[in-house]
């Protein structure tokens, strides 16, 4: 895993990127529904998280042609994606310990 | 609030700012079109959120660029990896307030003594001091973390006339395949 720590914000705004480039205001509305509402990003917190995966090469610009002034939109990387398939893979690992060890206190 | 949010931006560095202040304005604006449609209550969340959001963004991005650390962890909530880092123990409060109590309570007790024997120390003069020592000791202090901090940058200065600091970028693998031959 690369030096960047995921949280949970940075762990969504990489799940919004990976389907498809999103623009900022796209990303902040599909981390809010993918989180029910749960995780509600501002844009201070937006622009800090995606400014440390630009500089980590863990996402890029999109260069858009007909895009409005101030839009910008980003995509996963080649490392991005295989940092987050890392990071999904140790996340289920966790749930897996959790579940049998919740299940054992249970019995 | 479209006019403090950019007054407010100003409180980024300024690379962030020339970076991605444009950005930011046109995704608040968005985002407070969407909220503006909301009941009261909702857009007052929204501005305090927002505020929030810019305020700890700006100090976080300041400590970044002075310490050149990319996740100063106090500022960081919601983790998921779990790190073993220090905790405060909440028993320290505790213990802390008893030994204060003990210490309180031992103050009252001498006091209470004093008050009870009145004579018992006999009568000493004030006290003069030889020298007046302060000021010389002060300068001495200073004129010796002068020297210090001279004699640090002297040392930082000559490892980066040395290329020293660029040993951390070296790849030997790299340098092996192109034959040892270094590029400027």
């Amino acid at each position: 895993m690369e030096s960047l720590s995921v949280t949970e914000p940075v762990l969504l705004i990489l799940l919004s990127l990976t389907e498809r480039p999103r623009h900022g205001y796209a990303i902040l509305q599909d981390v809010q529904e993918m989180s029910d509402s749960r995780v509600v990003l501002s844009t201070g917190t937006l622009y800090g998280a995606l400014r440390r995966l630009l500089d980590g090469a863990w996402i890029e610009r999109v260069e858009e042609e007909d895009a409005p002034r101030g839009r910008q939109s980003y995509r996963l990387t080649a490392r991005g994606r295989r940092n987050l398939q890392l990071e999904v893979g140790r996340l289920k690992q966790l749930t897996r310990v959790a579940a049998l060890r919740v299940a054992r206190k249970e019995t | 609030m479209l006019t403090i949010y950019r007054l407010l931006l100003y409180l980024y560095p300024q690379a962030h700012h020339c970076e991605f202040s444009e950005e930011m304005l046109a995704v608040f604006g968005e985002a407070r079109t969407e909220a503006w449609k909301k009941n009261m209550l909702v857009r007052g969340r929204f501005c305090a959120y927002e505020i929030k959001g810019l305020l700890t963004g700006a100090a976080r991005e300041h400590i970044r660029t002075i310490c050149a650390v990319d996740r100063p962890p106090v500022f960081f909530s919601r983790r998921i990896a779990m790190r073993s880092e220090f905790r405060f123990p909440k028993a320290t409060v505790t213990l802390m307030s008893i030994i204060l109590a003990g210490v309180v309570l031992a103050i009252e007790k001498a006091t209470a003594i004093r008050v009870s024997v009145p004579d018992s120390s006999p009568h000493v003069g004030p006290i003069q001091p030889a020298h007046f020592t302060f000021l010389p000791t002060m300068l001495v202090i200073m004129g010796g973390a002068c020297l210090a901090g001279a004699i640090g940058w002297a040392i930082l200065f000559a490892l980066h006339r040395s290329g020293l600091h660029r040993l951390a970028d070296f790849d030997p693998a790299s340098n092996q395949a192109s034959g040892g031959r270094t590029h400027a």
